[in-house]
């Protein structure tokens, strides 16, 4: 027999020693697990890498935080249902593909189809326009101006039909005002062209207000939720206006809930729900939380069902505020 | 501005920040120079470890493999015709036959100052002019980006001159790859035939790695010879570079402000910058340069624009929380989880940490140089190894960085299928830069185009209203009516060089 060959055999053999010795159902996880996040680089990846990072220590192996952006996040989705369901893959469940995707005919799942661990962040809202502007001072003086020529100004709300533009819409719906949306390819873009003077107002969120806060003010906040008033310097929530937009709890904000495929085992789930929650409990997770603007929930699984279902009904009707804002300016 | 660099300089002077600069710069050297993955794909990896560090050290980590990834594409754009990373494309248009014709240590030592060079420009511009250049980028909106863009896109005429046709023609298949997947404007799906690996559009670099390595690697197989020993010489550590750089100062410093200007407006990126740096170096060239044929100069160009562009893109990701490119929107999440806010208070509240910040990016320069030029010798040997061995490493490492991006099959597939594409192309005389410019130009001037329309009240009127935009244009169309005039009245108009 060549040398090679006694090689061989006795690397033949170690393994199959190697495969006997080990337990017949080894104890998950035993290897790398991949968390598929649905927007490119920025600030949300930058929040579920500090979550990852810290229940990659609870379980003793590596997230890996897969970016695949696309189809407002549909094909992060559809790209973590093609894995399987062993818990090695789990979903950054962003608001957008969770659930209004599947509103808007975009996606073929509902919220029930997924089986959640904890939810993660939320971001609430503003609307904002410049600090110099002269034409309005305040968010009444705003619906006054548009109120007085209608259809002329322009916004942005990031995206077209994503969460800040159903509840900015549903808000000038609220108001019987209306203007015209311009997408934008990164949020970014439409703050700087709120700085020069192309665009009248926009959506923000508190990490680009405090950044800017020289150049913006924040004329209302777009959620019912008295704590946020801090995330903007004090400034006035919607309802301090009279507008009723309709949109409770997390419904106005966007938000995310990790999620893995459904028919993942019983005791996987359990484990990484422990790992997220231990993760999420850190003192030090919740303050670099809070540093990028992003506000730590901490809803149960439990109460997955409850909240996320209030959403999906909620952002019914937002969607219908679009479809009504794009009659107006089709002059309908 | 020198308060913050005085006041900077004590963070900056640590041991653990100036080991954690090199070794940034070397893994971003790396991570550049390996097809597929870039600066991007470096700085997300090392993320969380920067969230356990000193702010200073942290962000100087990460500056470090942006500044060297930028530059590491170029090392196997140059060795083997292959860019590294997307920004590096021009650069294999002089950078290659250089390196054919055996002067593959120049051509790497000229990349590596050059990028260090033209990012000094960049970061000497960040540190002198952030606010004000950032105000100016402010009033780049959708019609000047749409003006910049077609320009741009004028340079694949330069690109591409011996064959201008060919050339334009690879770059409406760039165009045409780039519009499939979701349409930012309206959400509408694009060829993307209900399959939701298309939802995303087509990854440049699986493009890349299909027209350039997977199209290289079966030129070569084609060519044989798989197990002769290449003939190569030994290449000793040198820094005559520098003095072949600085030879062409004016290229030099016309490219880095080129470089400069283009990262500091978010969204326009590197790779324009280093085809419109090297489309006007060759126009400015003389004949005998020899540009597209080992020509130094153009390897200056386009290795100090990308290059400049890190300073540049820098600018409005401190200045205003608009990051620069995407590496940008990733170093600016870590500012955030470091407990820094970008904007201008950052300059107010954290002038410290902003002065260490700019010294860790200069540091990081002076980093590439050093360390760039000392590895070259290294980096060389790779085209000592025979063929048989070279070119499926070169495959293999490829397609992991290829499925690295978005943990894909399907990026593998579509840089098999531009592979076949490249492959084709390249045996019919096409040129393949076109078709990068092409993806990157055209999603800018479209999406800009309708925005454009969108915001102005009165149709095409927005283009005559904004000054910087009508300029831009009533300056692409003199050239395009230069081009199209006969010989002969252009004769008449400006008597030729030789009389």
């Amino acid at each position: 027999m060549k040398p090679f060959n006694h090689l061989k055999s006795a690397v033949i053999a170690g393994a199959a020693l190697a495969a006997l010795s080990m337990p017949a159902s080894a104890e998950y996880p035993e290897r790398n697990i991949q968390n598929i996040f649905p927007w490119g680089p920025g600030s949300a990846m930058a929040v579920t890498q500090i979550i990852s990072e810290a229940m990659a220590q609870e379980l003793g192996v590596n997230i890996t935080v897969v970016s695949t952006p696309g189809a407002a996040g549909v094909k992060s989705f559809e790209t973590a249902l093609d894995k399987p369901a062993d818990g090695y893959t789990f979903i950054d469940g962003w608001v957008a593909p969770l659930v209004l995707q599947p509103l808007v005919g975009n996606a073929d799942w509902t919220h029930e189809d997924f089986v959640p661990l904890w939810s993660a962040t939320a971001v609430p809202f503003a609307i904002v326009s410049r600090k110099d502007e002269t034409r309005w001072s305040d968010f009444p003086s705003l619906i006054a101006y548009m109120k007085e020529h209608p259809g002329e100004l322009r916004y942005s709300s990031g995206s077209i039909g994503n969460i800040p533009h159903m509840v900015m819409a549903k808000v000038m719906q609220a108001n019987d005002v209306y203007a015209r949306n311009i997408p934008y390819p990164q949020d970014g873009d439409a703050f700087k062209d709120l700085r020069g003077g192309l665009l009248d107002f926009t959506f923000n969120n508190p990490t680009t207000y405090r950044s800017n806060s020289d150049a913006f003010q924040v004329l209302a906040i777009m959620t019912e939720n008295e704590a946020d008033r801090e995330m903007f310097d004090g400034a006035p929530l919607v309802g301090d206006f009279g507008t009723d937009m309709g949109l409770t709890g997390l419904s106005p904000t966007g938000w995310h809930w990790y999620v893995v495929k459904p028919g993942t085992p019983d005791d996987v789930v359990e484990t990484l729900r422990t790992a997220m929650k231990a993760a999420l409990d850190r003192d030090d997770i919740q303050e670099k939380l809070k540093a990028t603007g992003f506000v730590p929930t901490m809803y149960s699984p439990d109460q997955y069902d409850e909240i996320v279902g209030t959403v999906g009904e909620q952002l019914i009707s937002a969607k219908e505020a679009i479809a009504w804002e794009a009659d107006k300016i089709a002059g309908k | 501005m020198f308060d913050l660099l005085i006041s900077g300089a004590g963070l900056i002077a640590s041991p653990l920040v100036i080991i954690l600069v090199a070794l940034g710069c070397t893994g971003g050297l790396l991570v550049g120079a390996l097809p597929g993955l870039g600066p991007l794909m470096g700085i997300i990896l090392l993320l969380p470890a920067a969230f356990y560090l000193p702010p200073v050290a942290g962000m100087g980590m990460l500056i470090a493999i942006y500044v060297g990834g930028s530059c590491g594409g170029a090392i196997s754009a140059i060795l083997l015709r292959i860019p590294g990373t997307p920004l590096a494309a021009a650069t294999l248009l002089d950078g290659y036959p250089m390196a054919k014709a055996g002067r593959a240590g120049d051509a790497i030592g000229v990349a590596i100052a050059a990028s260090a060079i033209g990012g000094m420009f960049g970061g000497i511009i960040l540190i002198l002019f952030a606010p004000m250049l950032a105000q100016i980028a402010v009033n780049f909106g959708p019609p000047e980006y749409f003006a910049l863009a077609v320009t741009g896109l004028m340079s694949i005429a330069v690109v591409s001159s011996e064959s201008t046709v060919k050339g334009l023609m690879t770059g409406c298949l760039g165009i045409l790859i780039a519009a499939v997947g979701t349409d930012t404007m309206s959400n509408a799906m694009r060829f993307t035939f209900d399959n939701h690996n298309l939802f995303g559009g087509i990854h440049i670099v699986a493009v890349v790695v299909g027209l350039f390595a997977l199209s290289e690697a079966a030129f070569q197989i084609e060519e044989g010879k798989l197990d002769a020993r290449p003939d190569v010489l030994n290449v000793k550590v040198s820094f005559r570079s520098l003095f072949l750089t600085l030879r062409h100062r004016w290229n030099l410093l016309r490219s880095s402000t080129i470089g400069t200007f283009f990262g500091a407006l978010p969204g326009a990126s590197g790779i324009i910058a280093s085809f419109t740096a090297y489309a006007i170096a060759k126009a400015q060239a003389r004949p005998e340069e020899n540009y597209g044929k080992g020509a130094v100069g153009g390897v200056v160009a386009t290795e100090s624009a990308n290059n400049a562009c890190c300073g540049g893109a820098l600018i409005p990701t401190l200045a205003l929380a608009i990051p620069g490119d995407a590496a940008c929107a990733v170093l600016m999440g870590a500012l955030l989880l470091l407990g820094l806010q970008p904007g201008p208070q950052l300059f107010t509240f954290s002038g410290d940490i902003v002065g260490g910040v700019f010294l860790a990016y200069l540091l990081a320069n002076v980093f590439l140089f050093v360390l760039g030029i000392l590895l070259t010798p290294v980096f060389v040997s790779v085209l000592k190894l025979r063929k048989q061995y070279l070119v499926p490493s070169v495959l293999l490492l490829s397609m992991i960085g290829v499925y690295a991006i978005q943990s894909s099959v399907y990026d593998l597939w579509f840089a098999f299928i531009f592979g076949i594409v490249g492959y084709v192309l390249r045996k019919f005389d096409y040129p393949l830069s076109p078709i990068v410019i092409g993806i990157i130009l055209g999603p800018i001037a479209e999406g800009n185009l309708r925005r454009s329309l969108l915001l102005s009240q009165d149709g095409l009127s927005i283009f005559a209203e904004r000054p910087i935009a009508l300029t831009i244009l009533a300056i692409d169309l003199l050239v395009i009516l230069w081009v199209l005039l006969p010989r002969r009245v252009k004769g008449r108009l400006v008597p030729s060089r030789a009389g």
